[in-house]
């Protein structure tokens, strides 16, 4: 068996739906080496679901968080003003002015034709 | 940081408790105590050598697909169980890292006989309807007891299985429409799935486990139930599978080869001829009608595979 210890290494898969989607971690696999771990990915996880593009990751270059680091990533409720939600009292304003209030929606909704 | 209070096994564990039962997932990563370990290597190494052994009885039936559509879906099926193996036994091996053991050891363990495989796969398969059942029934039943897994306390089991559970939708449609084409065929071939039933049904009844673990001396149902892995019995998941699947089968015009069972109102649970759990534990010791010639194979096709191992660790640098 000692010779298949070192054989296998781990690799981490990710992959997009189409072009616009972000990559998606899918999960690992064992292959010798990166060429074979590509084709491995495309045969364990992307038999059905539509796929624009794949990325493996050997584990061993993933720098990840231990239990404790994990812990600093409890946000505190108290961070309103990076938030639209701090600035909810302005519809009411805008009202007033007899103007609606810019919101999420209508914001990203500029990019698309005229109205 | 100074460490001003040294964290005790059982400081270690009240928290690991907590986490469970607040619905926190467990990774790989976290400290677990051994029994949860444990637990979790002989379920998920068993179900994931179970995957792999269960494509050998339907593989068998690819070259004898009785059209070239039947023969794709039949091959896609064995191609996705080998997958759910490979998934599984990367979860093991993840979990196994403390013990320094790895994929070859499992397979190693299999063919030693202390890796079991699941009781259902070492029986035989017949004719084309014993494919169709083990579609239709068998994936059903596993569709039961995982899909009760999807939210195990264990992150990367329930991530496989959500995974797997996605294609058994598949499977199940795909062994439904074998028997829907044989339920709907000639006199001969309505017969056909009529034995298949015969043969199989103690097997279905047997595929989720002794009600309690009087029957063999143990069972992992408790233990699973405790840390969150499952939430229902044995004889729960049996229940279901009636529930589920008796209707169908009696609307297919089909018997139940069991003269006794029947829906009792009062308790809202069936009750019925239970299987021969005399046989079942020669099943789980490998003694079932096919058992030592499934290993065979495995173990043959291992041997046989061994010099692509060889080659592909030669590349590594």
């Amino acid at each position: 068996m000692a010779g298949e210890k070192t054989f296998y290494q781990e690799y981490e898969v990710f992959s997009k739906r189409t072009q616009n989607s972000a990559f998606q971690h899918q999960f690992s696999l064992l292959a010798p080496n990166e060429d074979m771990a590509l084709i491995m990915a495309q045969e364990n996880f992307m038999r059905r679901e539509p796929v624009a593009d794949i990325w493996i990751v050997n584990r061993r270059d993933v720098r990840k968080m231990d239990r404790e680091e994990k812990k600093t990533l409890a946000r505190l409720d108290n961070k309103e003003y990076r938030l639209t939600k701090g600035y909810g009292y302005l519809k009411k304003k805008w009202r007033h002015y007899e103007q609606q209030v810019l919101d999420e929606k209508e914001i990203l909704s500029w990019g698309g034709d005229r109205k | 940081m100074t460490p001003i209070h040294t964290v005790t096994d059982d400081e270690l564990l009240a928290n690991f408790m907590e986490r469970i039962e607040a619905g926190e997932k467990i990774e790989a990563d976290d400290w677990m105590p051994e029994e949860y370990r444990v637990t979790l290597i002989k379920l998920i190494s068993m179900h994931g050598i179970s995957e792999i052994m269960g494509a050998l009885p339907e593989k068998e039936w690819v070259p004898r697909a009785p059209s070239l559509s039947r023969k794709l879906g039949i091959m896609s099926k064995v191609q996705d169980e080998m997958g759910h193996g490979q998934l599984l036994l990367r979860v093991t091996e993840d979990l196994l890292l403390p013990y320094g053991k790895n994929r070859g050891d499992l397979m190693q363990d299999l063919f030693k006989g202390d890796l079991k495989f699941h009781n259902v796969f070492h029986m035989e398969t017949k004719t084309w309807a014993d494919a169709g059942i083990i579609g239709w029934l068998v994936d059903g039943a596993a569709i039961i007891t995982q899909t009760n897994m999807l939210k195990a306390s264990y992150g990367p089991y329930a991530r496989a299985l959500q995974r797997i559970c996605a294609e058994e939708v598949f499977h199940a449609q795909h062994g439904e429409s074998i028997i829907m084409a044989l339920a709907e065929g000639t006199d001969e071939q309505k017969a056909m799935i009529q034995e298949a039933l015969n043969r199989w049904w103690e097997s279905l009844l047997m595929f989720f486990g002794p009600a309690s673990k009087e029957t063999t001396g143990s069972s992992k149902q408790d233990l699973t139930i405790k840390y969150k892995i499952r939430t229902k019995t044995n004889e729960d998941f049996r229940q279901i599978f009636f529930d589920k699947y008796i209707p169908r089968i009696l609307a297919l015009g089909l018997t139940i080869p069991d003269p006794t069972i029947r829906f009792d109102e009062e308790s809202r649970l069936w009750t019925y001829q239970q299987p021969d759990w005399e046989e079942f534990k020669k099943i789980i010791k490998n003694k079932g009608p096919r058992s030592q010639a499934r290993l065979n194979l495995r173990k043959t096709s291992y041997e046989y595979n061994a010099w692509v191992r060889d080659a592909l660790s030669a590349t590594v640098t």
